[in-house]
């Protein structure tokens, strides 16, 4: 059985639920809402972070949208018919994963495209320089993409799309708050505040922008092989 | 080779016994009809052959392979298992194009099944808007999909109306008149009598009968007469002196077993017993699986489960 027809399949379901391609252009508008919003009130310090505000806001569809993706297949053995057309279950779910990734992906860069523009407009003068601005652009794109596949790779392994969003929002919302302004270098390799580096001026913690992604990606990585293992040795 | 072959096969869940070392082989041509109250392992069997759930021990094939072996195995395969397991905010169709597209079936199939299950007009309207028959027919739009050989419906009949259930009795005799191996699970006795030619009966996950129906019926139930009179006492002398032997329930009618309504009409005629009721009792599936599940006593005190 090959990939492509698999692939196809989950693009077709994704593309038919409206609340999946609704939480794709909440990613963009609220990440462009917020930073506007953000760069119209901005202080000085880190003009690139001010622009990208709106990420923090962003993430949540982000999230919203893999969680989704994944938990539609837990509603009403859903599940069952899915693996009885496609009995490779680790084909089916690399095939779900690259369904969400590449749309996360397209809807990321665009996100990011538009808000280091409107950022940049806002800001003037004082807005982030061209290079960083790219930078920027693209490492929110993909830091939304690695979002959206580790809420994929956690609603595997939870198996509920409520569950998974009632630990990731509180998390990114608050924990990944106070505990980054507590303790030191260990908060800075939690996954959204390592993918987060991308956005900022200036960084001084052990991880760079590209560094700092990678760390996010192997937060992914492990989410997505947890969600595949759970999948295999479940009963349906 | 279509059959579905089940050896042995065991399911365990935690301590309860779903399914207990079942053998059974499901034959093309004919509709099996797979029996057992709810709670009997059923639904556990189906989704073991189609590997989705592991067994403890034994295995289920389908045409001699395990089911994940198949390659896109809804060309070989077509399955109804829940009713709400597609979508209820895609539409029936797209709901279909996305299984067609997953195992390559050309999406002319997609219009055709909506047409076989009447549900073309409602085609492009989002499931959650069907009603329960509807959500069925879908699934059985899902399950034919593919065209294949092998057919395993869980409770097909459920919240259909009457012309509904005439639609999936015709549809099952046609499936198996075309060589297609057909195996519709159900607790309910009567339907199933009226499109299966074989049975497998479980109860609490082990086999009780694997047989044709008109055995099961006729191996389990004496076919006997019922007859109501406004002279009992001539009656039971009259029988008694026949060698008939009858039973006299509470309303006043007498069941004699083991006897047909021309002798006992004739016998009355001759006797001048009068006859206000005179009819034979046939033997029904229902009455031959209480017969052979009340055996199981153990069944009526366990709590079911789904």
């Amino acid at each position: 059985m090959s990939f492509q027809p698999v692939l196809h399949a989950e693009w077709i379901k994704i593309r038919t639920l409206r609340s999946l391609v609704g939480s794709l252009c909440a990613v963009l508008l609220a990440t462009a809402a917020f930073s506007a919003l953000a760069s119209a009130d901005a202080d000085d310090s880190d003009p690139l972070f001010s622009a990208f505000f709106g990420v923090n806001f962003g993430q949540i569809a982000a999230i919203a949208f893999g969680a989704t993706a994944v938990s539609s297949e837990f509603q009403g053995g859903a599940l069952r018919l899915t693996f009885a057309a496609v009995p490779d279950r680790g084909r089916w779910f690399a095939a779900k994963a690259t369904a969400i990734a590449l749309p996360a992906l397209a809807v990321g860069l665009v996100t990011g495209g538009v808000t280091a523009v409107v950022g940049g407009a806002t800001l003037g003068s004082a807005g982030p320089t061209g290079t960083e601005a790219l930078r920027a652009a693209v490492g929110c794109g993909v830091y939304l993409a690695l979002m959206a596949l580790f809420a994929a790779g956690l609603a595997a392994v939870l198996r509920s799309g409520v569950a998974t969003l009632s630990i990731l929002i509180p998390f990114l919302l608050i924990v990944s708050f106070v505990v980054g302004d507590m303790s030191g270098n260990v908060a800075d390799f939690l996954p959204d505040r390592a993918g987060q580096v991308a956005l900022h001026s200036d960084w001084d913690g052990t991880l760079g922008p590209w560094t700092g992604l990678a760390v996010t990606a192997v937060w992914t990585a492990a989410a997505l092989v947890a969600g595949a293992w759970s999948l295999r040795r479940r009963d349906a | 080779m279509t059959s579905i072959d089940v050896r042995d096969l065991t399911k365990v869940y935690g301590s309860r016994r779903a399914v207990d070392h079942l053998t059974f082989t499901v034959e093309p041509g004919r509709v099996t009809g797979f029996l057992g109250p709810n709670g009997a392992g059923k639904s556990t069997t189906m989704r073991l052959a189609l590997g989705l759930d592991r067994p403890t021990s034994g295995t289920a094939t389908i045409g001699g392979r395990p089911y994940t072996e198949l390659r896109e195995p809804l060309h070989h395969v077509g399955a109804l298992l829940e009713a709400q397991a597609a979508h209820g905010s895609r539409t029936g169709r797209d709901h279909l194009r996305a299984l067609a597209v997953s195992n390559r079936i050309p999406l002319s199939r997609v219009d055709t099944v909506l047409e076989e299950t009447g549900l073309a007009s409602v085609a492009r309207r989002r499931v959650k808007t069907y009603s329960l028959g509807m959500r069925q027919r879908l699934g059985m739009a899902a399950a034919l999909l593919g065209d294949p050989g092998v057919v395993l419906l869980d409770e097909p009949a459920n919240g259909l109306d009457p012309e509904g259930i005439v639609w999936i009795r015709q549809l099952l005799r046609r499936l198996a008149g075309e060589g297609r191996t057909v195996l519709v699970s159900s607790h309910l006795m009567n339907e199933t009598a009226a499109f299966a030619d074989h049975l497998v009966v479980l109860g609490r996950g082990r086999l009780l009968a694997d047989t044709p129906v008109q055995d099961f019926i006729h191996a389990r139930v004496q076919p006997g007469v019922r007859v109501r009179t406004t002279d009992g006492t001539g009656l039971g002398a009259l029988l008694s002196r026949h060698g008939y032997e009858a039973a006299q329930d509470g309303n006043g009618a007498w069941t004699v077993r083991h006897a047909r309504v021309d002798d006992i009409g004739r016998l009355m005629s001759e006797a001048d017993v009068p006859v206000l009721e005179l009819t034979a009792q046939e033997a029904t599936l229902e009455q031959a699986y209480l017969d052979l599940t009340s055996a199981e006593a153990e069944f009526t005190a366990q709590p079911q489960e789904a």
